[in-house]
């Protein structure tokens, strides 16, 4: 891995801002802080991965509007919302747009490490499933043309005799390609080589 | 009245001179004679099988027959063609010895046309008793007829519209009696008619009004200042079961020739009066929900301020403790656990904040999917009560795809209330006072409200601080209303601004989110 993920801090109050990014360096993270989403994500090209953790209640963007930007642009950055202000409603929210967690201030700091444990977990699953997506790719960019065809078919739930019959070949001939494909994808079963295909084609 | 005048000369002139009493004798059947012939009346003498005998000047006149063409003929000639000949019913009647009082008939003139007469006959008898014929007296009554014809229609006529009258209307005399009861009056105050009818005006009145009751029949009897004909004033009626309810009495006088008559009308003011008082139970409700909720915006923004810096406090406390726990330093432990203790305290006074917070919150709000059309329309209609009467022109603009809305439809009846109410008020002292409440569905799927008026518009130094609590510009207010409306708005999701109205005066405006699933 490149490095420890990194904490995005947000908050518009420089002393609770300070006071954050002291608590989790003592944790022994690598925190960053910006004094708004919008500083923020002026940078986010070059964000350096891992998560958020961002006040709520802050002007111009608040974080409900970060967190739902950040879900638009699909990047592996999960987010923890923090507030002075919380109620219900409010934390109903924030968790449907897909948070990892809502933390009201003053938060015991047990609580704030333990949602930036589960945050790291999701990123770093994030990680692992952005790179199954790529070598699997990769293996699919070696597919023929032809495998392609009756790789798409199989993931439709074709038998090979329907398959056979569509493509005008022998019901042979489609066995031969389909233990190809099987190998060149490193499937070890039919139900392992439709999630694969999945996985690829969602970012086709 | 010739005919009298003549007699009581007559009788005047006998005991004045006993002398000339012979004369006097002796020249009264002359007198009679010339009283017949002078007559208006016609007078004419008919025999016992209606042949007429005398035809005086009155008669020629109304039946337009001389005496020479009547004397010998049958008196059912004057009955006219196709009517049923009443003659002989009549005769019958009198040779029996009847007479025949102020009998209305219709007969005909020589010159056809049909007159209304009426009759008066007698039997003449000779001294045995015996009846010789008939003496008739005939007057033309066709124009009394026909004006008390005209009298009855005209009184119809009034009787109709005083029955369809909204006011309860009752007549009474100078002494209070009541002569005349309206349909509205028996409904309104629960009499019947003839319940009504000779009872005392002063049974409709509360016992409250007696005496202002009193001093008004007194100035009708004409002692006291005068108490207003014409004029309308409040007052507390009676009905027939001793309820009493609010009412507005306008009486007038009319003076006929029975004398002065007064008509009260009275309006039932118990919808006015209720409608008031739910307005007043309204804005007693607002304004207590007012410091409820301004209460609860203090509770909240102390939240807020306050629990910055205890996070800052907790987070360098518990960032020191982690500190500590890597040093090897033997009074590190100790410090260690001062510091946890003094970070458990920080969340301690956070939590009474978050406590202090729930307890003023009036529990959550309770949203539903609601049309927004009729959710304003409500709320201006409270809003409104009063300011069609202080000329303020009210238009409604309906963005007319009809939007349901996910609201605590009270909270947002607040809201408009608020905001109309600002809105009419700020017009009290312009000329032009136009109030507009339109609405309008935005691509986001909110909503958004405008209250637009044409008062004198905001100051910029007002508009500054618009929207802080307890900043009015009102006598009486407490400043809350737009600062709470806003709150409410801003927990549904929406945002709430003020904005001047290009057609002069100020615009405020509010969006809403739309229900999810449309209408």
């Amino acid at each position: 891995m490149a490095g420890d993920p990194v904490i995005h801090l947000i908050d518009d109050d420089g002393e609770v801002r300070a006071a954050i990014a002291f608590l989790l360096t003592s944790h022994g993270f690598a925190v960053r802080v910006y004094a708004s989403a919008a500083v923020f994500l002026e940078s986010i090209a070059s964000a350096q991965p891992g998560c958020i953790v961002s006040d709520i209640r802050m002007p111009e963007i608040s974080g409900l509007e970060l967190l739902h930007r950040i879900k638009q642009l699909n990047l592996n950055l999960p987010i923890i919302l923090i507030t002075g202000h919380g109620d219900v409603p409010l934390a109903v929210d924030v968790m449907k747009a897909g948070a990892v967690d809502f933390l009201e201030k003053p938060f015991a700091d047990e609580a704030l490490i333990a949602a930036i444990g589960n945050a790291i977990d999701q990123f770093e699953a994030g990680v692992r499933r952005d790179e199954e997506t790529a070598a699997i790719r990769e293996r699919f960019n070696t597919l023929s043309a032809r495998e392609r065809e009756i790789l798409g078919q199989l993931v439709a739930g074709l038998p090979n005799k329907v398959i056979a019959y569509e493509l005008s070949i022998s019901a042979r001939t489609v066995e031969v390609h389909r233990a190809s494909v099987m190998t060149k994808m490193r499937a070890r079963s039919l139900s392992q080589l439709v999630r694969m295909a999945l996985l690829a084609l969602e970012f086709q | 009245m010739q005919q009298s005048t003549a007699l009581t000369a007559g009788e005047h002139l006998a005991p004045a001179s006993p002398d000339h009493a012979a004369t006097f004798a002796s020249s009264a059947s002359d007198r009679l004679a010339a009283l017949v012939t002078s007559s208006d009346d016609a007078i004419i003498g008919k025999t016992l099988d209606g042949l007429v005998v005398d035809w005086n000047r009155g008669a020629e006149a109304i039946f337009g027959y001389g005496a020479a063409e009547m004397i010998g003929q049958p008196i059912a000639m004057l009955v006219p063609a196709g009517e049923a000949d009443d003659i002989a019913p009549l005769l019958d009647r009198l040779k029996r010895g009847e007479r025949i009082d102020h009998y209305e008939t219709r007969r005909r003139r020589k010159d056809g046309a049909i007159i209304d007469v009426s009759l008066t006959i007698s039997p003449i008898r000779d001294r045995d008793g015996r009846i010789l014929g008939f003496s008739k007296v005939a007057r033309d009554v066709t124009l009394l007829r026909r004006q008390r014809a005209l009298v009855e229609r005209s009184e119809a006529h009034l009787k109709s519209i005083l029955e369809t009258v909204p006011d309860a209307m009752v007549v009474f005399d100078a002494e209070g009696r009541i002569q005349s009861f309206s349909q509205t009056a028996q409904t309104l105050f629960g009499y019947r008619p003839e319940e009504a009818a000779g009872l005392n005006i002063d049974q409709l009145m509360a016992p409250q009004e007696r005496e202002a009751h009193e001093a008004f029949m007194a100035w009708l009897a004409g002692a006291g200042q005068n108490l207003g004909i014409g004029q309308t004033r409040p007052v507390t009626a009676r009905r027939h079961d001793g309820t009493l309810f609010p009412a507005e009495l306008t009486i007038g006088e009319m003076r006929s020739t029975s004398g002065r008559l007064f008509t009260g009308f009275a309006r039932d003011l118990t919808e006015k009066a209720e409608n008031e008082k739910r307005l007043r139970d309204l804005q007693a409700e607002l304004v207590h929900i007012a410091r409820f909720t301004a209460m609860g915006e203090m509770a909240s923004t102390l939240a807020h301020e306050l629990n910055q810096p205890l996070t800052a406090i907790a987070s360098y406390l518990n960032g020191c403790r982690r500190l500590l726990a890597a040093s090897h330093d033997p009074q590190a432990e100790i410090l260690s656990h001062a510091v946890e203790r003094a970070a458990d305290q920080a969340l301690r006074a956070g939590e009474i904040i978050r406590r202090l917070r729930g307890f003023v919150r009036r529990g959550e709000t309770e949203r539903a999917a609601t049309n927004l059309t009729v959710l304003i329309e409500e709320a201006c209609a409270l809003a409104l009560l009063g300011a069609r009467e202080h000329g303020v022109r009210v238009n409604f603009a309906f963005d007319n795809r009809e939007r349901w809305v996910l609201v605590d439809k009270i909270q947002i009846q607040q809201v408009v209330l608020n905001l109309v109410r600002n809105a009419v008020e700020a017009m009290q002292d312009s000329a032009f006072r136009e109030l507009t409440i339109s609405t309008a569905v935005l691509k986001t799927d909110s909503v958004i409200v405008c209250v637009a008026d044409t008062g004198p518009g905001i100051s910029e130094a007002v508009a500054a601080q618009l929207f802080q609590p307890f900043v009015t510009t009102k006598r009486h207010g407490m400043g809350v209303g737009l600062s709470i409306s806003r709150t409410i708005v801003e927990a549904h999701g929406g945002h709430l601004w003020m904005e001047p109205n290009p057609a002069g005066g100020t615009m405020f405006l509010f969006t809403i989110k739309g229900a999810p699933d449309g209408g």
